[in-house]
């Protein structure tokens, strides 16, 4: 099954490029092959490259490609309970983000085993004194948690760091997610649904904060999202992508008044934005094609309202046709066109 | 700016009242399980309102805030602790109540089809089955219900043979949604029916939903987080806190001018699929919901409210009429004019 199929995207320095589309569309298996975290086997990637500050990290190998993960380039999961060891105090676990940035840096002793735990699987008897057993935490390490936890304005971050994940709500531990990563000051931050566990005021609180800290710690933030309100809200470049491929990908604002893939027009006829009375959902008929069985053409044919004879025999390229705006289709663009029926 | 529809519709009779409905759940400190010292959480508190015949109510508000709650306390699959709910004209609390014609009038759609379903009971059972019970038909009668109910969801008549499995998630939906119909209700409870479906799939749940309105002329009682799903299905909005409600009215009227500190909050906070207006950057909302075992004293909005006073931490709001058929539970309701 073809997950990804060749998709190509570029994120700018400082930018909030939103991936939107529906579950199964491949957004996430892209968030995780650029952390290097897809599960291998059974996923492989068959080709193509993801170049990140010159590097391509596909080609780095895994051991090289951990001194990016984390501290280059961060993610954050969509559920924060299960992205926190629930047996550490959150204190620690900040700690020890900021400790690996440090051994990383080179410019700071680590404890042996405590480094030794993180990165090999040592025998439990051999841990008993690890980092986060013998030691607590004080001093400027202290001041550096606390900052960062100030950073996403946590409440009394002196005593939020003594306690356990489970105590604190859904929101507090995104943004104790969010200020992990953050500590990294990555490049490069990887968000999948952060905020789709969240409540709506929540979800805002979060949102706003990740977009002020973008600019305060100058990172780039990919945002994987099913809402394509939250995409809007917040994003300054937005792609869509449909059954593996990105069909489109433009600003914000020239994808909301413009868009130019049928799939996108119709994602958007689909959102409701007001009463029964003044707005007619048009729904999208048919189903996600199977991605199992290999598909010649686009692969959006079976639902769009405007295709072609062209449209099922070859894929159409995925092409700039107008000032930053990219998409996939033989509606649009020369290099596309002229289109295979006209002739 | 009201259409004379809408003030038709408020001439209506009402489908179901509930007055000061509450539903306390106990919950247990430490271990010791004969300890006095009980806690409830007040999952409900005092919740009065009314569902208009032929229309759909949003209920609104975050997780925890009780929606769930009283939905399930209206349609009887939990005891309330006190308070009375009148539906179609008999109360179904006090009194002799026929529980048989409760749940065969007002039928429930739940979020997650994937577990509303029995997976290992086919489409067409899993319609058909409760009805003989509930409505005494025979075979045939059944047969007959179960493929009118699949043709006005929408699905094809080769599905009463198939199992949850071999379908969509937005399929399945459809089989709950022809499950709930099948008995003809009068109140049809949606509790967050779209929320685990995509946004295509969604739009088709919406549409369907309203066409089985008109076809039916169904009272739809909608609990949602999602602001956008309830502006577009309701026609009014009962905004809840914390198990109280805090603003109920006509949804034109609420999302257009909100009263509620809280209502303002939420609204605000709704991310709208239109770049130019960023609302979401804007919302300023502090703090979270507080813990329904030990909320705060007075309005329970108080600690996060921009507006709130003295009196705000001692006294509880009453739910007030601020313009007609307008309700809000607020001290300073004038300074959000």
């Amino acid at each position: 099954m073809t997950a990804l199929d060749k998709v190509s995207l570029d994120i700018r320095s400082n930018e909030l490029l939103a991936v939107v589309g529906e579950s199964g569309c491949g957004k996430s298996t892209l968030a995780l092959a650029i952390i290097g975290l897809l599960p291998s086997p059974p996923a492989r990637v068959l080709s193509g490259e993801i170049v990140f500050k010159g590097t391509d990290l596909i080609r780095l190998g895994q051991a090289n490609m951990r001194e990016y993960r984390g501290t280059q380039i961060a993610m954050i999961f969509q559920e924060p309970l299960s992205s926190l060891n629930p047996v550490y105090k959150v204190g620690d676990q900040i700690a020890e983000a900021i400790m690996v940035k440090r051994s990383r840096e080179g410019n700071a002793r680590v404890e042996s085993d405590f480094m030794q735990k993180t990165h090999k699987i040592v025998p439990p008897s051999k841990v008993s004194k690890s980092f986060r057993y013998s030691k607590r935490i004080s001093g400027e390490l202290k001041d550096e948690i606390i900052a960062s936890l100030k950073l996403v304005r946590i409440p009394d971050p002196d005593q939020v760091i003594e306690r356990y994940p489970f105590e604190l709500s859904g929101g507090m531990r995104q943004r104790i997610m969010i200020a992990m990563a953050l500590s990294q000051e990555p490049a490069l931050l990887v968000a999948d649904e952060p905020t789709t566990a969240l409540d709506v005021t929540t979800q805002a609180q979060v949102l706003k904060l990740m977009k002020e800290l973008m600019t305060k710690v100058k990172t780039s933030v990919l945002l994987i999202t099913h809402d394509l309100a939250v995409a809007c809200q917040v994003a300054d470049r937005v792609a869509v992508m449909y059954a593996g491929d990105v069909v489109e990908a433009s600003n914000v604002f020239d994808l909301f008044s413009k868009p130019l893939h049928p799939y996108t027009q119709g994602l958007l006829s689909c959102l409701p934005t007001g009463s029964k009375s003044k707005v007619d959902l048009k729904p999208i008929p048919g189903s996600v094609p199977d991605l199992r069985s290999p598909i010649v053409g686009c692969k959006y044919v079976s639902r769009c309202p405007f295709v072609m004879k062209a449209c099922s025999e070859k894929k159409p390229e995925f092409i700039e046709t107008m000032e930053n705006h990219e998409v996939a289709c033989y509606l649009h663009g020369e290099k596309n066109g002229p289109h295979p029926a006209n002739n | 700016m009201k259409s004379p529809a809408i003030c038709t519709v408020r001439r209506m009779d009402p489908i179901l009242q509930t007055t000061d409905l509450t539903k306390y759940f106990p919950v247990q400190r430490g271990l010791n399980p004969f300890s006095k010292a009980r806690k409830f959480v007040r999952a409900v508190d005092g919740v009065s309102m009314t569902i208009w015949k032929g229309t759909t109510i949003a209920v609104v508000g975050e997780s925890g805030c009780g929606k769930t709650t009283l939905a399930r306390t209206i349609a009887l699959l939990t005891k309330p602790t006190s308070g009375d709910i009148v539906f179609d004209g008999k109360s179904i609390i006090n009194g002799k109540t026929n529980s048989k014609l409760v749940y065969r009038d007002l039928q429930m759609i739940f979020q997650d089809p994937e577990s509303s379903l029995d997976p290992n009971i086919k489409v067409g059972d899993s319609i058909g089955e409760p009805l003989e019970g509930l409505m005494g038909w025979g075979k045939n009668e059944v047969k007959n219900a179960v493929e009118k109910s699949l043709a006005a969801v929408g699905l094809p008549q080769d599905s009463v043979d198939r199992l949850p499995g071999q379908l969509s998630g937005g399929q399945k939906q459809r089989v709950a949604i022809a499950r709930a119909i099948s008995p003809q209700p009068k109140l049809v409870i949606l509790d967050e029916p779209t929320s685990a479906l995509d946004a295509s799939v969604q739009a088709q749940i919406l549409r369907l939903l309203l066409q089985l309105q008109k076809d039916y002329a169904l009272s739809y009682m909608l609990i949602t987080h999602n602001i956008a799903v309830a502006e577009y299905l309701s026609d009014y909005m009962a905004v809840m806190y914390s198990g109280n409600l805090v603003e109920y009215g006509l949804t034109e009227e609420i999302m257009a001018k909100p009263r509620h500190p809280y209502t303002i909050a939420l609204i605000s906070s709704a991310p709208i699929a239109n770049p130019w207006k960023r609302n979401l950057l804007q919302a300023e909302i502090r703090g979270e919901v507080p813990s329904a075992i030990n909320p705060p004293p007075g309005c329970k909005f108080n600690p996060r409210c921009p507006y709130a006073e003295g009196t705000c931490s001692t006294e509880i709001p009453k739910l007030l009429e601020v313009s007609p058929g307008h309700l809000v539970a607020c001290h300073f309701v004038e300074k959000t004019t």
